[in-house]
């Protein structure tokens, strides 16, 4: 337990906490410049990954489970040191500052509330250790507690706490304390489905009002796509995209984003000529953007925006299949069809058009503009 | 790259956690080794040197002591220490015999029993373990003497003389050994018996038509490993108890811990008392490794010890 | 039918071994009540025995040296085995495989091993340097080295027994080391370090072999005491101070108990 932080360092963070009582202060950006960690000898969670999250944005860390988002997550909080790179939060380099010393706050998967302590004192937690007087504590502790709306439960005992209440609480916890920024462990991933989809929402909301730095973490790019500003997907201890949700779900940067963000229509590019591209499914034609003389690489077709009809739009690409599967969901209609022994999802809205059976030969329409090269 | 780049602070790291490692493990591991390891390390040197006119150990080295262990004296071989270490092993298998016979059926009992009450029913056996061993053989002493309903019970029948008493015996030893140890049997037959697998047992009432052979097929099997940690928990001590035999045997029923006390005490010869100790280290680690061994087969065997 | 008289003999057998069980600690109790010295014939209620126990110095002295004895080994002991049972919970997944053989080496030595190595060793320290008298001083030495892996077990398993994010929970909350372990770590184990405090002072106020063989002249405990008392055959008293004793020892283990149990949500 040796604190061997520059006494420079400690001074600044010290200065940090001492007006933490003050009004809202400016969100944090925060910058990572080549970090790497591995964990013994040769498990590598991260391989050199260059990240900068504006000040006051909901950013999310998305992958699936091992990718390093959780690693990162924690070397953002202090609790993990990188093997090499830097870390700077508000352009103040933190990487050798212990946790205690950032602010910077978490709010964990498991929520981690203090068993021995009641809910209210869990509130004041991080107040207390940062030395702020009982009245100092009392007001901010009710001014959250107001603010998240937790009404009777800080007079409640920890254990007597819904799993969506303990969230509350986690949320609170670390809220009061006013950090640069909030970081998020997959806070919703113990709920059902319902309260879940409820707190995605107030989350959203609650980060805008505040405008603080959020860090979100998630292995859901439904919840990724509609709570952020901006995603980051990891994949193997690597960044693989950065961008807007409509980015990183309209132009992924190569197969694995393509996938991880739901693409099922995904086909290998065999050949190009001109502005056509060749794939099992058939001869297609690109928009003019999309042209690129490399025959690598996927082509990416959104199945919301395949048109089945026997009269389509001028200009767009014209297949034929078989329905071999239809889902009805109420508001829209799924199909997988089979195109040239390719099977091709196609997504329709339900505008109460004549719905195709099993069996069926239809015509598919294909907008040159709605088609995407992906990097392989 | 990274190999070589390792920042100083995760090498600080590194040496922060060793040092707290030492810092939270050394002051009770250095009180354990020089107050418990180094002692017995000399005591079992001792048993490699030569008796001294006080009775402490002297140089040269030999191994008089366990010839004199094993009856060899100034006068010949005396059986005196052979009936000991007889005796030692006899009050020990028939105890341990003993005390499985009652904890068996005690610890299936149990796990019949309503949950709620299970606990509590487990406290009660083993409440009387936690009260000072000396006031309970003085308790056992109490009961046992002539006189008594018991004694004039058993003189009634011809057991025992008029006048004799049930204490001092063999007899009074094998009791209060069976008192003793009783809940470090009940409690892991019982944990073996919570554990039982009700659906073997179903199936192999289905298959053999005899409740017997369904209990041996199905039943006995699964009970071993706690039946063999509680032999291991109840034998070891036995092998080496000192109080009961001390009190309720009277100077005539000594076991090897008597034997062991004895030669540090009133008559003094260590080396000769050092012997008898490695002894029963031996049967300690043997029968220690002998569980390990048997717990790793049959499975959940240590567990229930610890 | 026949699952039903089983049942019932089981029954039986469980009250009878529940008798065999008490009925030498009822006996001690009784007759410390019993008006005239005698194990076979109780004559009348009294508490004859009680009073003479506040007249007797030697009992009182033994009844001291146990408190004390007890009560420094205890605190002792749980300082040590606190920081052991911290360290391998911090380090379970290093390779702690010698620390462990060395914590469960009080364990498993049988009680006379363990006395009279420690009785050898220590005479022959004083014999050489003068240190290591043999009286309370050695004595609680020894009670601390069987304390320390009971109380290093409990403080382990409530360890074990707690989500690890809470310390980071603590860390992230802006609490130092020091502060972590003053309104984090301990306020934790407050259950847990009561029940291994009252456990260590069970096992101190029970232990006669150990404490027989490194005893002084002047430090006999109460059992050393009751020992000599019966060895001599002078026992009057005998039965009204191992009824207190029995009483004090049945109380703090069921303290223990209750402190050591999981709290319930």
């Amino acid at each position: 337990m040796s604190d061997s932080t520059p006494a420079v360092t400690r001074e600044a963070a010290e200065t940090a906490a001492a007006d933490g009582g003050a009004p809202p202060r400016e969100a944090s950006s925060i910058r990572l410049e080549g970090l790497h960690k591995r964990f013994g000898r040769d498990t590598v969670a991260l391989d050199g990954v260059d990240l900068t999250i504006e000040a006051g944005e909901f950013f999310t860390l998305l992958g699936p489970s091992g990718c390093g988002k959780t690693t990162l997550l924690r070397i953002l909080a202090g609790l993990e040191e990188p093997n090499d790179g830097r870390l700077l939060i508000g352009g103040r380099d933190v990487t050798d500052t212990p946790p205690h010393r950032r602010s910077v706050n978490t709010v964990f998967q498991s929520y981690a509330l203090f068993p021995h302590l009641s809910v209210r004192d869990n509130l004041a937690f991080g107040l207390r250790m940062r030395g702020e007087s009982a009245a100092e504590r009392e007001r901010k502790v009710a001014e959250v507690a107001e603010f998240i709306q937790l009404g009777s439960l800080v007079e409640r005992r920890v254990d007597q706490l819904s799993g969506g209440q303990k969230q509350r609480i986690a949320l609170a916890r670390a809220l009061v304390c006013e950090p640069d920024v909030l970081l998020l462990d997959e806070p919703l991933s113990a709920l059902d489905a319902g309260l879940r989809s409820q707190l995605q929402v107030e989350l959203q909301r609650l980060q805008k009002r505040l405008g603080m730095t959020f860090v979100f973490v998630t292995h859901d790019q439904d919840e990724a796509m509609v709570m952020s500003d901006r995603i980051a997907v990891l994949d193997g201890g690597v960044i693989q995209q950065v961008g807007t949700p409509s980015e990183v779900y309209e132009h992924p940067a190569n197969a694995f984003v393509a996938r991880f963000m739901g693409h099922d229509n995904l086909f290998a590019i065999t050949a190009v000529d001109g502005d056509r591209v060749e794939t099992r499914l058939g001869r297609l034609r690109l928009d003019p953007a999309e042209q690129r003389a490399e025959s690598d690489g996927w082509l990416l077709i959104r199945p919301e925006t395949l048109v089945l009809g026997d009269t389509l739009p001028a200009g767009y690409n014209r297949l034929e299949g078989t329905v071999e599967e239809r889902l009805y969901r109420g508001s829209r209609i799924e199909y997988r069809l089979a195109v040239n022994g390719q099977p091709l999802m196609v997504v329709a809205s339900n505008l109460g058009q004549r719905m195709h059976a099993v069996g069926d030969r239809v015509v598919i329409g294909v907008c040159p503009e709605d088609l995407v090269r992906v990097a392989a | 790259m990274v190999e070589s780049s390792l920042t100083a602070s995760r090498r600080r790291a590194v040496v922060g956690e060793t040092r707290h490692l030492l810092f939270s493990v050394t002051p009770g591991a250095a009180w354990i080794t020089v107050f418990l390891v180094l002692p017995s390390l000399y005591l079992m040197a001792v048993a490699f040197m030569t008796n001294g006119p006080y009775g402490l150990p002297e140089m040269p080295l030999s191994l008089d002591a366990f010839r004199q262990l094993a009856g060899f004296g100034f006068l010949g071989w005396s059986p005196g220490n052979a009936y000991t270490l007889l005796r030692s092993l006899w009050q020990t298998f028939v105890s341990t015999a003993l005390v499985v016979i009652v904890a068996y059926p005690l610890a299936y009992y149990i796990t019949t029993c309503r949950e709620k009450w299970r606990p509590l029913m487990l406290l009660a056996v083993v409440v009387p373990s936690w009260t000072n061993q000396v006031i309970r053989t003085f308790g056992w002493m109490n009961l046992l003497a002539p006189g008594t309903p018991l004694s004039d019970l058993a003189e009634s029948l011809g057991l025992i003389g008029p006048h004799m008493g049930l204490y001092p015996s063999d007899f009074a030893v094998t009791l209060g050994l069976v008192y003793n140890f009783l809940p470090f049997m009940v409690l892991p037959l019982y944990a073996a018996f919570e554990k039982l697998d009700v659906a073997q047992v179903q199936a192999a009432q289905d298959l053999y038509a005899s409740p017997v052979r369904a209990f041996w097929h199905a039943v006995f099997p699964q009970t071993l490993p706690g039946l063999l940690a509680g032999t291991v928990l109840v034998a070891i001590p036995a092998f080496g108890m000192y109080v009961i035999p001390e009190l309720l045997g009277g100077g005539k029923s000594m076991m090897l811990g008597n034997l062991v006390a004895r030669q540090f005490s009133g008559g003094s010869n260590w080396p000769l008392g050092a012997a008898g100790a490695i002894l029963m280290l031996l049967a300690t680690f043997v029968g220690l490794y002998a569980m390990r061994r048997i717990g790793r087969r049959l499975g959940g065997g240590e567990e229930v010890v610890i | 039918m026949r699952k039903r008289t089983l049942n019932r003999g089981l029954a039986g057998f469980w009250w009878l071994t529940l008798a065999f069980l008490y009925l030498p600690l009822a006996v001690v109790v009784l007759f410390s009540f019993n008006s005239v010295n005698s194990a076979a014939h109780f004559a009348d209620v009294s508490l004859r025995w009680y009073h003479q126990l506040l007249g007797n110095e030697q009992i009182l002295s033994a009844f001291r040296n146990s408190l004390i004895l007890a009560i420094v080994s205890s605190v002792i002991a749980l300082v040590i085995g606190c920081l052991i049972g911290y360290g391998m919970y911090r380090h379970r997944h290093r390779k702690l495989g010698w620390l462990i053989v060395l914590i469960y080496l009080p364990i498993v030595l049988p009680d006379i091993v363990f006395g009279i190595s420690e009785m050898a060793f220590f005479v022959q320290i004083n014999r050489a340097t003068g240190l290591l008298e043999p009286g309370l001083g050695t004595m609680i030495i020894a009670h601390v080295t069987f304390q320390i892996p009971f109380v290093a077990l409990i403080v382990y398993s409530r360890f074990v027994g707690l989500d690890p994010t809470l310390f980071e929970a603590a860390k992230d909350l802006y609490a130092s080391p020091f502060k972590r372990a003053l309104h984090f770590l301990i306020p934790t184990l407050k259950p847990a370090l009561i029940s291994a405090f009252f456990l260590s002072f069970t096992l101190s106020i029970d232990d006669f072999v150990i404490s027989f063989f490194t005893a002084g002249p002047e430090s006999a405990t109460l059992p050393i005491y009751i020992w000599g008392a019966i060895k001599k055959g002078v026992t009057p008293e005998i039965n009204a101070i191992a009824s207190l004793m029995i009483g004090a020892v049945l109380l703090a283990a069921l303290v223990s108990l209750l402190f050591n149990r999981p709290r319930r949500r």
